[in-house]
C-alpha cells in the first residue's frame, strides 16, 4: 500500500520522472510518429499518473507535458514558439483534454476510495458488535472496545475511562499515556448520560472527520453493550438476594425451633429442680440434671454449627492448611466421642503408608465429628461404623459408612442441603447442617463429597488432594530405631 | 488470712462471674473479680492472687495483651477462657505465657481439673519439680530417663524421648505446637507441625495400647497437645 504522506512528497517526482522518461522515448521515435499521435499517446502516463499518485501530480505533469510536447514535438523544436495555427489548435486542446483526463480519473479515483472506507467502516463496525455481543462482563466488553479503537485508527495509545457504575480503566498498550495531550477524546455516551470516554492518541496522520464519526459509532455501541451488561448483572444480583432471602427466613424458621427444643428442655429441668416437687435423693433429679447437661451441650453445638454454615455461606472459611497424619484426626474425633460410640462397633482401616495430608486439623476433625455422629444417629445399635482411607495418585479418598438405612437416589444429592433430612425433624435430633457444613469444608480445600447407597446401608464419600500448591507431601528423616 | 488458694477470675459478663464465683467459693477458694483488663492488672499485683482465670475478649484490652503484661513481673498460673473458634487467640495467649485454657461453655469439673494442675504447677515451679510420672500402666523416670509399661521398658529414640518428657514433666497442661517443637527441635524448627505429627503417631503406637484412640497424649485440636498423667 502507498502511504499517502509517501504519496505526496514523492509522487510529484515520480510524475516528473515518468514523464520525461516518455519524453525521452517518445523524441527518439519523432521522425516516425506524427504529432497529434504523439499528443494522444501523451494522454495514456497522464491517466496512469492521476489514477496512481492522485490530481495534484496529474495537473502538475499535464502542465509538464504541455510544455514538452510544445518544446520537443512542435516546430520549431526546442522552442515554446508556434509558427503553425493548426499547432496552437492542437495544443490548446491538449492542455483542456489532459486536465480533464486527470480531473475524471482523479474523481473516480476519490469515489473508489470513499466507497473502499466504508467498506471497511462497515466491516469494523460488524466485527466490533459481533465481539461485543453477548459480552456479559463490563471488563471485557471496556478491553474489546479500546483493543478495537487501538487496532483500526493504528493509534499510538488508548486509554478508555469507565466512570459509570463500576469505575474501569483499560489502557492499550500497558503503560503510562503519552505526556501529550490525546489528539481525540470521544465521549461514552448512553440514554442515562455520559459512562466514560476513550482517549485516542495519534499524532500521524491527523484524524479525519469520517474517523471521528467512526469512533463515536464504536462507542455508543460500547456504550449499549455496557448497559447491557450493567442491567444483567443487576439482575443476577437481585435474584441471589432474594434467593437468599428466602434461605435466611428458611432458617431463622428452623432455627428457632432447633433453638427451642432444648431451651424447653432446660427451662423445665431446672424449674422442676428449682421447685419443691423433686425431692433431693430421688433418681428423677439426675436425670433432670443430665438432661439440662446434655440439652446444653446440643443447644453449643447447634450455635457453632451455625456460626460454621455463615462463614462457608460468606466465604469466610478458609481452611488452615498444615501437613497432617490422617489416623491421629480420626483417633482424636473417636477418642471425643467414645461415649456416644459405645452402642456401636466401629471398624477403621486406614493404612499405614498414607502420605501426610495438607488439611486444617481443626475443620477435619468436624467433618469425621459430623459424619459419624450422622452415622450413629440413624444406625441401628450394634451394627459396625466402618473409616477407610486409600490413595488414588494425587487423591486421598475417604470413606465413612454405616449399616442404617439406605437413602431413595433422588435424595442422595440433597441431604448434603442445609436444613435438609430425609426423616421428619422431630424424629432426629441434630442441627440439620452436619453434612452441608462437611461438604463446605471439603469444598474449601479443593475435595468433593457425595453419598453413597451400599448394600447394607449408606457411605459418606469425599476426596481430597494430597498436594498442597503443588507441593507433594513431605518425607521426614527418621531416626534409626536405637538408644 | 486462710491458708486457701486466692483465685481472680477476670471476664466482663457478669453471670459468668457469678456462676464461677459461687462454685470456686463453694469449692473453699477464696475468690476476687474484675470485669476488665485495668482492672485485672491492678488486682493482680495488690492481691497477689495464686491463680488467674483470664476471658480472652475484654472490653478495655485484649485478653492475651493481660497475658503478656502480667508475664512481664509474675509467674501467676493463668488460666484462658474464651469462646470457641479462637484458636489463633489461644495459641497466642499460650504462647505467652498462659499456662492452661478453657472453651466456653465449660463442664465446671474440667474447670476444677485445671485449676487443680495450674496450682500443682505452680508449687512444682517453686519446689522441686516431680522426677517420676505415672499413667496407667506407664511410669516415665525423668531423672533416669526411663520409660516403663508395667515392669517392661519401652525403647524411644533420642526425639521420642525428649518428647515425651516435655508432655510428661508439663502433665495435665497443654503445649502449644510451637512450644513443643522449640522445646524439641529448636526455635529455627518451630513451624513444622509435619514433624511433630509423624513423632507424635511413633510415640502413641509405642506407648498407647489403642494408638487410634488415644488416652495418655490427647491432641487439642489447632492448640497442641497434652499428657494425662495419674492424679
Amino acid at each position: 500500500m502507498w502511504n499517502s504522506s509517501f504519496v505526496s512528497r514523492f509522487g510529484y517526482l515520480l510524475a516528473f520522472l515518468l514523464i520525461a522518461v516518455i519524453t525521452a522515448l517518445f523524441s527518439l521515435l519523432r521522425g516516425a510518429l506524427d504529432t497529434t499521435l504523439v499528443a494522444l499517446l501523451y494522454l495514456i502516463p497522464l491517466g496512469l499518473i492521476t489514477a496512481r499518485w492522485g490530481l495534484g501530480p496529474g495537473i502538475m505533469s499535464a502542465l509538464l507535458t504541455f510544455l514538452a510536447f510544445n518544446y520537443f514535438f512542435i516546430e520549431p523544436h526546442y522552442t515554446f514558439t508556434v509558427h503553425r495555427p493548426a499547432d496552437i489548435v492542437i495544443l490548446v486542446v491538449f492542455l483542456i483534454v489532459a486536465v480533464v483526463i486527470s480531473q475524471l480519473v482523479a474523481q473516480a479515483q476519490a469515489g473508489l476510495a470513499a466507497a473502499r472506507a466504508r467498506e471497511r467502516e462497515a466491516t469494523q463496525l460488524y466485527e466490533l458488535s459481533t465481539a461485543l455481543a453477548g459480552l456479559p462482563n463490563d471488563r471485557d466488553i471496556a478491553q474489546i472496545l479500546a483493543k478495537q479503537v487501538h487496532a483500526v485508527a493504528e493509534g499510538e495509545y488508548v486509554e478508555l475511562n469507565i466512570t459509570g457504575i463500576r469505575a474501569l480503566n483499560i489502557r492499550i498498550p500497558d503503560g503510562h499515556p503519552p505526556t501529550r495531550g490525546p489528539e481525540l477524546i470521544v465521549p461514552i455516551e448512553a440514554a442515562r448520560g455520559i459512562l466514560g470516554e476513550i482517549r485516542l492518541w495519534r499524532a500521524e496522520p491527523a484524524i479525519s472527520p469520517s474517523e471521528k464519526r467512526l469512533y463515536q459509532t464504536f462507542a455508543s455501541q460500547g456504550a449499549l453493550a455496557l448497559e447491557r451488561a450493567w442491567l444483567v448483572q443487576a439482575e443476577s444480583r437481585a435474584r441471589v438476594l432474594e434467593e437468599s432471602d428466602q434461605l435466611k427466613s428458611a432458617i431463622l424458621s428452623s432455627v428457632s425451633h432447633e433453638l427451642r427444643t432444648p431451651l424447653s428442655t432446660i427451662k423445665a429441668a431446672a424449674s422442676s429442680l428449682r421447685g419443691k416437687e423433686v425431692s433431693w435423693d430421688s433418681p428423677a433429679r439426675a436425670e433432670l440434671v443430665a438432661a439440662i447437661d446434655d440439652e446444653a451441650d446440643h443447644l453449643n453445638l447447634l450455635v457453632g454449627n451455625l456460626l460454621d454454615m455463615s462463614r462457608i455461606e460468606s466465604g469466610a472459611l478458609k481452611p488452615r492448611r498444615e501437613w497432617n497424619i490422617l489416623p491421629e484426626i480420626v483417633g482424636s474425633v473417636l477418642g471425643r466421642m467414645k461415649h456416644l460410640t459405645v452402642e456401636h462397633k466401629l471398624k477403621i482401616d486406614i493404612p499405614e503408608s498414607l502420605p501426610l495430608i495438607p488439611v486444617d486439623y481443626v475443620q477435619m476433625e468436624q467433618v469425621f465429628t459430623n459424619l459419624v455422629s450422622n452415622s450413629l444417629k440413624y444406625a441401628p445399635a450394634n451394627t459396625t461404623v466402618s473409616i477407610s482411607a486409600q490413595m488414588e495418585e494425587d487423591t486421598i479418598y475417604v470413606q465413612v459408612s454405616n449399616q442404617g438405612p439406605q437413602v431413595p437416589p433422588e435424595h442422595l444429592e440433597r441431604i448434603f442441603d442445609k436444613f435438609y433430612r430425609v426423616t421428619a425433624a422431630d424424629r432426629v435430633t441434630g442441627t440439620g447442617l452436619g453434612l452441608s457444613i462437611c461438604k463446605g469444608i471439603i469444598e474449601a480445600h479443593g475435595g468433593r463429597i457425595w453419598a453413597e447407597n451400599l448394600t447394607d446401608g449408606l457411605a459418606f464419600n469425599f476426596t481430597l488432594p494430597l498436594t498442597w500448591d503443588g507441593a507433594k507431601p513431605p518425607q521426614l528423616p527418621m531416626e534409626p530405631e536405637n538408644e | 488470712m486462710s491458708n486457701a488458694p486466692h483465685i481472680l477470675v477476670v471476664d466482663d459478663e457478669p453471670q459468668i462471674l457469678r456462676a464461677i464465683r459461687t462454685i470456686l467459693t463453694e469449692k473453699q477458694f477464696r475468690v476476687t473479680t474484675a470485669s476488665r483488663g485495668e482492672e485485672a492488672l491492678t488486682l493482680a499485683a495488690t492481691n497477689e492472687p495464686d491463680l488467674i482465670i483470664l476471658d480472652l475478649g475484654l472490653p478495655d484490652m485484649d485478653g492475651v495483651e493481660v497475658c503478656t503484661r502480667l508475664r512481664e513481673w509474675t509467674q501467676i498460673p493463668i488460666i484462658i477462657l474464651s469462646v470457641r473458634d479462637s484458636e489463633r487467640d489461644k495459641v497466642a495467649a499460650l504462647d505467652m505465657g498462659a499456662d492452661d485454657y478453657l472453651t466456653k461453655p465449660f463442664g465446671i469439673e474440667e474447670l476444677l481439673a485445671r485449676v487443680r494442675v495450674a496450682l500443682r504447677h505452680s508449687v512444682n515451679r517453686k519446689g522441686e519439680p516431680s522426677k517420676m510420672v505415672s499413667a496407667g500402666p506407664l511410669t516415665i523416670d525423668l531423672a533416669w530417663h526411663i520409660v516403663k509399661r508395667g515392669e517392661e521398658e519401652i525403647k524411644l529414640t533420642g526425639i521420642e524421648y525428649k518428647l515425651l518428657a516435655y508432655l510428661a514433666a508439663n502433665h495435665g497442661r497443654v503445649l502449644t505446637h510451637q512450644s513443643i517443637l522449640s522445646h524439641v527441635w529448636g526455635p529455627e524448627d518451630a513451624d513444622h507441625t509435619e514433624y511433630l505429627r509423624v513423632y507424635m503417631r511413633q510415640l502413641r503406637k509405642k506407648l498407647e495400647e489403642d494408638p487410634e484412640r488415644p488416652q495418655y497424649i490427647l491432641t487439642e485440636p489447632g492448640i497442641g497437645y497434652r499428657f494425662i498423667a495419674d492424679e
